[in-house]
């Protein structure tokens, strides 16, 4: 495949620690396009064998707006579907630029190992040393080992390696859309991190056509009904919950967006320093991204403080769980002491309500925001327009909670960039029949 | 066709053992004859890569592979001690601290230099490999007396820096050798071959010299106008007093072979047309020995199969490595004064990108020739440098200066690179120049 890959595929023995290589079939991409489309396919591949499937949407890393997303497919230990969990902030981008396309996992190792890709170079290596740690320690043993604070860590915690339910897959430091209990599957197979830095190239089939066809379409996307409003506090509202725009008020420093995506859906807080500073932080590390609305809604429905629920959510980011079913346990169990809270995180299970029953994150609302996408006022066509909308972002790359407030990201404009990326012929009848087959 | 296709073209006939003449050289038939023709050669070049040469050797290597002259080698002060000089017909002497490279190459390696170059040896000095050569009192300077000029940029009271004031200028004794601009300047040359019908052109200028030169030195161009790409250093009237109507380049004849200096950088990839009069240059005047086509020394080995790809992924992986660190160090406010000269991270990169864009070409390669035991070096090399950009990054991190670690990083960034550009250029230069000979050498 030419344009807009690595042309690369790594389908990572764990069991052998032995690294394939193959190359991405342009025909693969004619029939199913990318992202979600090529890791579903994968993983039929090589279902037997229990796969991960990392990959990039076609889209992804490019100057298309949000065009951000990177997708984790496996087998949910939760659901025991087929799920895709989406890879946002940086890691989908960096994925993108890492040299490989998709990356297969498949068996399971003996002993702790972590992946290190760059530069379409896959090494598994030795992971005694991190192993035990939690996912912030993690993230700052390897960004201290490369060397580069840069890279982009998917890695486990505590939870992960003791076989939790409700593990996720964190994102450096932060909780990510990962609420199929992927978390578990890497702890199972002893895969205690996957590091990323992309800094290779893509070739566009006709650069000048894709720049300018960007341009225009970000002119557009900007002027959209998000325009003015930032951080993950808009949400809420927006999705028919209670406002938390003054609760949460006190504690904002600043608000941040994935790669190239229009709107900074993620907010940071200060939690152990005056949000209002404006020097330098004086400690290392003064407070917790936030990237989980329902986490954060979960734990105000608990009753807590702003302060304690983001305290709270930053002890489940550091010990690699989901917060929400944290949140969703903890209300059935009656808990809501913080402390209480962080001390059940070890076996904490049950049967929950929040988990997806379809193959994409719950993690973004189920409806449109900001926006109505002319849909039906009565909210009668959302579940089916949610799952398509969903399949396009998974499909093309694009942050999947964007893909919610932006029409002007239309599935004819991401086809028509497509196309004017890679000189294929791609067409709706195509896409049709990808999101058809993945969410089946 | 642009000139390096141009010239890449021809350079496929020479080395080939085709005849072709100096003014068939842009693609025309004609068969001028008398002083403005010579029968060209494929050149046998000698970059110099030791102590004191900054990463500006590395824009050699880029000109010299974009117009397909392969036969490079790569020496250092040790090498030209030797007498590996005998076995190359120009010496490349790139920028960097002309002090330092003084001092290494010593009284020896100036002898080694002035009978190459008596013997008809051609060599081409760019910024500090300019200076080198000029009279001097200084102590080690003083041993490459070589051409009588004058340098306009020299002081004893410093004037006010503009700007950049860590580059500024470098101390002379009492005096002070201070740089008036950066960037791109006008040179007009004069009409004299190889310059000839050029108009003007554009260069760019990091602190080589301003030249007066004395009548057994010819001026080939001069520095005539600034650009809009100039950066003065300095107050603007002092820059033009300084540098305009000065020599940029000149030649000298000595014995049978020659000396060019150029105070800018004739050889910067992006400036096409300096470019080809430097090309120009090594056409008109480099000493006309050569030996047999696809000569590939005995103490060369051929490296393939399972053992090339090993190599090749350890060096790959590493330089990877390092070039990831190298990044996020350029984001960091940090450079080291090494010898005379201030180094900023991003020039660890440049020399890492000269190993990256190249290793592509020998992931394809079937085969590579390579010098006994350099393979193993050089991945000894690349984990070294790997480990030694991790160091610096920590001590950075822990506000500590790290100009040891630096400097160690710096020799060895160069070490790995001439190494690297040694197997390259090798393996190249004998499938280039006689497919016949390497199909040989393979069996």
């Amino acid at each position: 495949m030419e344009y807009l890959s690595s042309d690369k595929i790594a389908i990572i023995d764990l069991a052998s620690s032995e690294i394939t290589e193959e190359e991405l079939d342009e025909d693969l991409v004619k029939e199913r396009i990318g992202g979600a489309g090529i890791t579903t396919t994968l993983y039929e591949r090589f279902k037997d064998e229990d796969p991960i499937v990392l990959g990039s949407g076609l889209l992804t890393g490019t100057l298309v707006p949000a065009s951000a997303l990177g997708i984790m497919t496996a087998k949910s230990p939760l659901t025991g579907k087929v799920c895709h969990a989406p890879l946002t902030l940086y890691a989908g981008m960096e994925l993108k630029y890492s040299g490989f396309d998709y990356i297969v996992f498949k068996g399971a190792s003996e002993k702790p190992v972590y992946l290190w890709i760059h530069d379409g170079i896959a090494d598994i290596n030795d992971a005694d040393e991190v192993w035990g740690k939690d996912v912030w320690e993690s993230t700052d043993y390897m960004r201290e080992v490369i060397g580069d604070n840069m890279i982009q860590v998917l890695t486990i915690g505590k939870a992960g390696e003791s076989g939790s339910d409700i593990a996720q897959v964190c994102i450096n430091y932060w909780a990510s859309g990962d609420r199929w209990g992927f978390g578990n599957l890497l702890g199972q197979k002893k895969l205690k991190l996957i590091a990323i830095r992309g800094m290779g190239l893509l070739e566009i089939a006709d650069p000048e056509g894709f720049v300018n066809t960007c341009r225009e379409l970000l002119s557009e996307v900007k002027a959209g009904s998000f325009a003015g409003k930032k951080g993950i506090a808009e949400i809420p509202v927006a999705m028919g919950e209670e406002d938390i725009k003054d609760w949460i008020a006190p504690l904002i420093h600043r608000h941040s967006s994935c790669f190239n995506t229009p709107f900074a859906a993620n907010t940071f807080v200060y939690l152990d320093e005056d949000p209002a500073l404006l020097k330098e932080p004086d400690i290392e590390e003064p407070g917790f991204l936030l990237t989980d609305i329902y986490g954060l809604l979960g734990f105000k429905k608990l009753g807590s403080s702003a302060s304690d629920s983001c305290r709270i959510l930053r002890d489940c980011a550091k010990y690699g769980i989901d917060a929400v079913a944290v949140a969703e346990l903890s209300q059935k169990s009656g808990r809501t002491d913080p402390e209480e809270i962080k001390k059940s995180f070890p076996g904490l299970k049950g049967p929950l309500m929040s988990s997806g029953k379809g193959v994409f994150s719950p993690c973004t609302p189920p409806k449109p925001i900001f926006t109505d996408f002319s849909l039906p006022s009565d909210g009668s066509g959302d579940a089916q327009w949610w799952e398509r909308r969903q399949a396009v972002a998974y499909i093309f790359g694009i942050d999947p909670l964007f893909a919610l407030m932006s029409p002007e990201l239309s599935e004819e404009k991401l086809l028509e960039l497509s196309n004017i990326g890679t000189e294929l012929n791609l067409t709706s009848e195509i896409l049709d029949s990808v999101i058809g087959e993945i969410t089946k | 066709m642009n000139f390096y296709e141009q010239y890449l073209a021809i350079n496929k006939k020479l080395a080939c053992g085709e005849r072709v003449l100096y003014s068939q050289r842009e693609g025309n038939h004609s068969h001028e004859s008398g002083n403005n023709n010579k029968i060209l050669h494929y050149p046998r070049i000698g970059i110099y890569t030791g102590t004191g040469a900054s990463h500006s050797w590395l824009w050699f290597v880029e000109i010299f592979e974009r117009v397909c002259f392969y036969d490079l080698s790569f020496l250092d002060e040790d090498d030209i001690k030797n007498g590996k000089m005998n076995e190359i017909d120009v010496l490349a002497m790139s920028g960097g601290d002309t002090f330092s490279i003084a001092k290494a190459l010593g009284a020896r390696g100036s002898e080694k230099i002035q009978s190459f170059i008596r013997e008809g040896g051609l060599y081409i000095g760019s910024c500090a490999g300019a200076y080198l050569p000029l009279n001097s009192s200084k102590t080690y300077l003083n041993l490459f007396n070589y051409v009588n000029a004058k340098i306009t940029n020299l002081t004893r009271t410093l004037p006010v820096a503009k700007t950049n004031s860590e580059k500024f200028c470098t101390p002379y004794g009492c005096s002070f050798i201070f740089h008036p601009v950066r960037e791109a300047v006008r040179l007009t040359p004069i009409e004299v071959i190889p310059f000839k019908g050029v108009g003007s052109l554009l260069a760019p200028l990091y602190g080589g010299p301003p030249m007066v030169a004395s009548d057994q030195t010819e001026v080939l161009a001069y520095y005539s106008d600034f650009t809009d790409k100039t950066i003065f250093l300095v107050d603007e009237s002092l820059a033009r007093d300084t540098l305009l109507g000065k020599a940029a380049v000149v030649r000298k004849k000595m014995g049978e072979g020659h000396i060019y200096l150029f105070g800018p950088h004739f050889e910067h990839p992006h400036f096409p047309l300096a470019n080809k009069l430097l090309v120009d240059v090594i056409y008109w005047d480099s000493r006309k020995i050569s030996l047999p086509n696809g000569y590939v020394p005995r103490d060369h080995m051929v490296v393939q199969g399972a053992d090339l790809k090993r190599l090749i992924r350890i060096i790959k992986r590493e330089i990877s490595n390092s070039r990831i660190v190298a990044v996020g160090l350029e984001t960091m406010p940090v450079n080291w004064l090494i010898g005379k000269k201030v180094y900023e991270p991003a020039k660890i990169r440049e020399f890492l990108e000269a190993i990256w864009t190249r290793i592509k070409c020998l992931e394809n390669a079937n085969q590579i020739i390579i010098s006994a035991g350099k393979d193993d070096l050089l991945t000894q090399s690349v984990l070294e440098i790997t480990s030694l950009l991790r160091d610096i990054k920590k001590e950075i991190d822990n506000e500590m200066a790290g100009i040891e670690s630096a400097n160690r990083l710096f020799k060895l960034l160069n070490k790995t690179s001439k190494l690297f550009l040694e197997i390259y250029f090798r393996s190249n230069m004998v499938y280039f120049s006689s497919p016949r000979v390497y199909s040989e050498v393979m069996n």
